[in-house]
């Protein structure tokens, strides 16, 4: 009991044999530090590079007014001022507009019909507006869209003052009947709102995990075929041994890791101007957990592991779906419970949120605490299931050997 | 007559490794069938209609609070707070549990009433694209729900029928039309490439593997015996029973994706699927061309899981190519996948003649003739096997 207090069973210096042993083997095999630095250090800026322009600009729209009106052009000149969208054809007919949006020289077509401005003009006429949509892509239509709606209730509420003071009512009663309660809008947190400054965050969260991850799993792998006993150590009772590898182990990527999750987490969102309003001593202490909860993850799949190679082969799509089941781009409140429950199991599921509330939202650890509480426990059950992994797998080993001496 | 019995030989040969190693169907059928049942029960609604929001109610008024309980009641909204503090509303923004906040200002109802037109504040998180646009609609319904409302009563007191008020309220109306996807289901749009794309991934990382594990174990000089010394028969006959597994793979997610989930298909299914077919064959071409490139088995597959996963963002389908660098646009055509896309887009979106499609079909096959121009080095790289096997 007394050795039990004293850290005896941890015994530091195996456990340090273990750590410098795995050191080399990482630093000894040109694969593995593909992935684990030049693929972690090269992705982000590829990333960097595809989502640089923030703001999608000029999309081509083709205009198609039947009514040729004051009126209409008045709302083209509107919505020609906005920097989403330019007016680049203007047609003669539906059919000729779209031509050009099934060709993708536009990705919209804006129609006025023929009684557009007499509907206006007529004190109980409704004016419509028709909006064609290119849904290639979902950016285009929510800028199209967007736009237009926003040129649109301008205009709509010149129009309503026009007719109420045409009834006789004076111009401040009517701005007060229009918009009783006008509104402010003030998108938090990300300056320009664009697609990079939203995705890259939750990609350099995924980086680490992926490579950390398929990293893991080449070295289980190759241990495997080249019959390392990885688990054993001689001389020793095997659950204590156990303990010391996975901590070993587990220390040497750490050490590796933690310095590139502040790279990628901490300087590079300040390098690429992307949000980067956390503190980075609460960034940095987030990190610990999320890299050990990771390891542990890795190093149990990576049981299951028998070539160096089958690991990238077979879990290369995993990426996919954990940056899906996380729920980011497709908003959390929107996947179906089953798979929200299976994503709580994904280290990256409570890093990507716990990353993106602190650093791009500026939330403090304190207000990030459910992320960081569940990732220590991700982190300390999965530690258990490698030690147990690694105890089964080792006694299943040697008792093969035992029954071919037999 | 001799090639086809060698070519029988090696497919012979192929099929004993393909099924004494479980890896080969996990990673095909296995991943293939995971992700497409991942995929399509993901976004089973398909469109986002409400996310949580929170209110500030800084009137605290007994209307006030009548009116966020209103709101709640309304079905299209979901208000998951109500409170005083701004500061507790925006803490729960920052722990992800609401995507808009909506503040009524104080005493915003007794200015409503004698016309001093409050003003009202909204704030939305740009943090999450899809959960604050969907938050930031809401927000303007909710607000606009009220004040229709409130413009409704006045002109009714006025007596005007409800009609000629509908006509008043809103003399201007937009009808948007999303071509091909008129419910707006971001599923539609998102599952119909990624698929494929992932069906691409297989191939190409199964392609590398299967020819690279004969680099590495050293049996790629049997290979090539079996195949009577021919580099091509070798190939042909190696590549033959995964081509198989892969084409049904990939006729079976047309027909899952474009018949059974029904997404939309405005011209041929008959070219889509061709499409898919040449993307397949071409993400294999591409896996033969880059372990020829570099005929260690490790280093292939390091570089071609970077240049697949690339191939998602690059082709364009969730951010725009058009709107990407010049030099990065360039780096597009580089991925099969973008080409699979611009044919999906003509021929499911647009329902396009097929003259629009060709180029990108054209650049499939050219992906597939890529293969022969590693030929010769990786046809020295199996007899010699001078290469690091690890």
């Amino acid at each position: 009991m007394k050795h039990f207090f004293s850290l005896q069973w941890l015994r530091i210096k195996e456990t340090g044999i273990v750590f410098t042993d795995e050191l080399k083997r990482i630093f000894r095999d040109p694969g593995v530090l593909v992935i684990f630095i030049v693929a972690t250090l090269v992705y982000p800026f590829l990333y960097k590079a595809i989502y640089w322009n923030e703001q999608i600009k000029d999309i081509p729209v083709a205009v198609v007014d039947c009514s040729q009106s004051p009126e209409s052009r008045e709302f083209l000149h509107h919505w020609a001022a906005a920097p989403d969208v330019k007016l680049s054809s203007y047609c003669t007919s539906m059919a000729e507009a779209e031509h050009l949006l099934r060709d993708q020289e536009v990705h919209g077509i804006i129609y006025f019909p023929y009684d557009y401005a007499a509907q206006l003009a007529d004190p109980f006429g409704q004016a419509h507006i028709s909006l064609y949509c290119d849904m290639s892509s979902f950016l285009y239509m929510k800028a199209i869209y967007l736009s237009a709606n926003q040129v649109m209730l301008e205009s709509m509420r010149n129009i309503q003052i026009d007719r109420y003071e045409q009834m006789g009512m004076d111009q401040e009663f009517a701005w007060s009947l229009v918009q009783d309660a006008p509104y402010t809008e003030t998108a938090l947190f990300s300056p320009t709102g664009g697609y990079g400054s939203f995705l890259i965050p939750a990609v350099l969260v995924l980086i680490l995990h992926q490579t950390l991850f398929f990293g893991i799993c080449m070295l289980g792998g190759t241990a495997r075929e080249e019959n390392k006993q990885l688990y054993i150590m001689p001389g020793r009772r095997r659950s204590y041994s156990v303990l010391r590898i996975t901590i070993g182990r587990a220390a040497a990527y750490f050490i590796i890791y933690f310095a590139l999750a502040a790279i990628l987490l901490v300087a590079l969102p300040r390098l690429f101007d992307i949000p980067h309003v956390g503190r980075p001593e609460d960034l940095l202490r987030f990190i610990v957990p999320y890299i050990l909860a990771t390891i542990f993850f890795s190093m149990c799949v990576s049981v299951t592991i028998r070539n160096r190679e089958s690991g990238m082969v077979l879990l290369i799509s995993s990426s996919l779906i954990f940056l899906f089941m996380a729920g980011i781009s497709w908003p959390k409140e929107m996947i179906p419970d089953a798979w929200r429950y299976l994503s709580w199991f994904i280290p990256y599921t409570w890093g990507a949120h716990g990353f993106i509330h602190m650093s791009s939202m500026g939330a403090s650890l304190w207000t990030t605490r459910t992320e960081y509480i569940a990732l220590w426990i991700l982190a300390g059950g999965y530690f258990l299931i490698a030690c147990i992994l690694l105890f089964v797998t080792g006694w299943w080993h040697e008792r093969k050997k035992t029954l071919k001496r037999i | 007559m001799n090639y086809l019995t060698n070519i029988w030989h090696v497919t012979k040969r192929e099929l004993k490794q393909m099924f004494a190693r479980p890896l080969y169907m996990f990673a095909s059928v296995g991943v293939m069938l995971l992700s497409t049942f991942f995929f399509l029960t993901l976004m089973r609604g398909g469109a986002a209609e409400k996310m949580p929001v929170a209110v500030v109610d800084k009137d605290q008024t007994s209307i006030s609070r009548r009116l966020c309980h209103e709101m709640q009641a309304t079905p299209s909204v979901d208000i998951r707070l109500i409170t005083s503090s701004f500061s507790e509303a925006r803490e729960a923004m920052q722990q992800g549990e609401i995507y808009g906040i909506l503040v009524l200002p104080e005493n915003f109802y007794d200015n409503l009433v004698a016309f001093k037109r409050p003003q009202v504040d909204f704030y939305v998180t740009n943090a999450y694209t899809v959960g604050g646009n969907t938050a930031y609609k809401q927000l303007l319904t909710m607000v606009n729900l009220t004040s229709g409302a409130f413009q409704r009563e006045v002109l009714r007191k006025k007596g005007m029928s409800d009609d000629v008020i509908m006509h008043r309220i809103q003399p201007l109306t937009i009808e948007a039309h999303m071509i091909a996807n008129p419910w707006g289901n971001y599923s539609v749009y998102l599952v119909s490439t990624i698929l494929p794309g992932i069906l691409g991934l297989i191939c190409l990382m199964l392609t590398i593997f299967a020819i690279g594990y004969e680099l590495k174990m050293q049996t790629s000089r049997e290979w090539l015996h079996t195949a009577g010394n021919n580099y091509m028969v070798a190939m042909i006959g190696k590549l033959i029973p995964y081509t198989f597994v892969y084409l049904i793979l990939g006729v079976a997610c047309h027909i899952i994706l474009f018949r059974f989930a029904g997404f939309p298909v405005y011209g041929s299914h008959v070219r889509l699927m061709f499409a898919l077919l040449l993307f397949i064959f071409a993400m294999e071409s591409m896996g033969v061309f880059l372990i020829g490139c570099l005929p260690t088995l490790r280093d292939a597959i390091s570089i071609g899981a970077l240049y697949a996963m690339l191939g998602f963002s690059l082709s364009g389908f969730t951010y725009p190519a058009s709107n990407m660098l010049p030099a990065v646009q360039a780096l597009c055509y580089l991925e099969p996948l973008r080409h699979y896309y611009l044919i999906y887009v003509n021929e499911a979106l647009m329902g396009a003649p097929t003259i629009n499609s060709l180029t990108p079909a054209l650049a499939l096959c050219g992906f597939m003739l890529l293969s022969i121009t590693t030929a010769p080095r990786l046809h020295k790289a199996l007899v010699y096997q001078n290469y690091p096997l690890k």
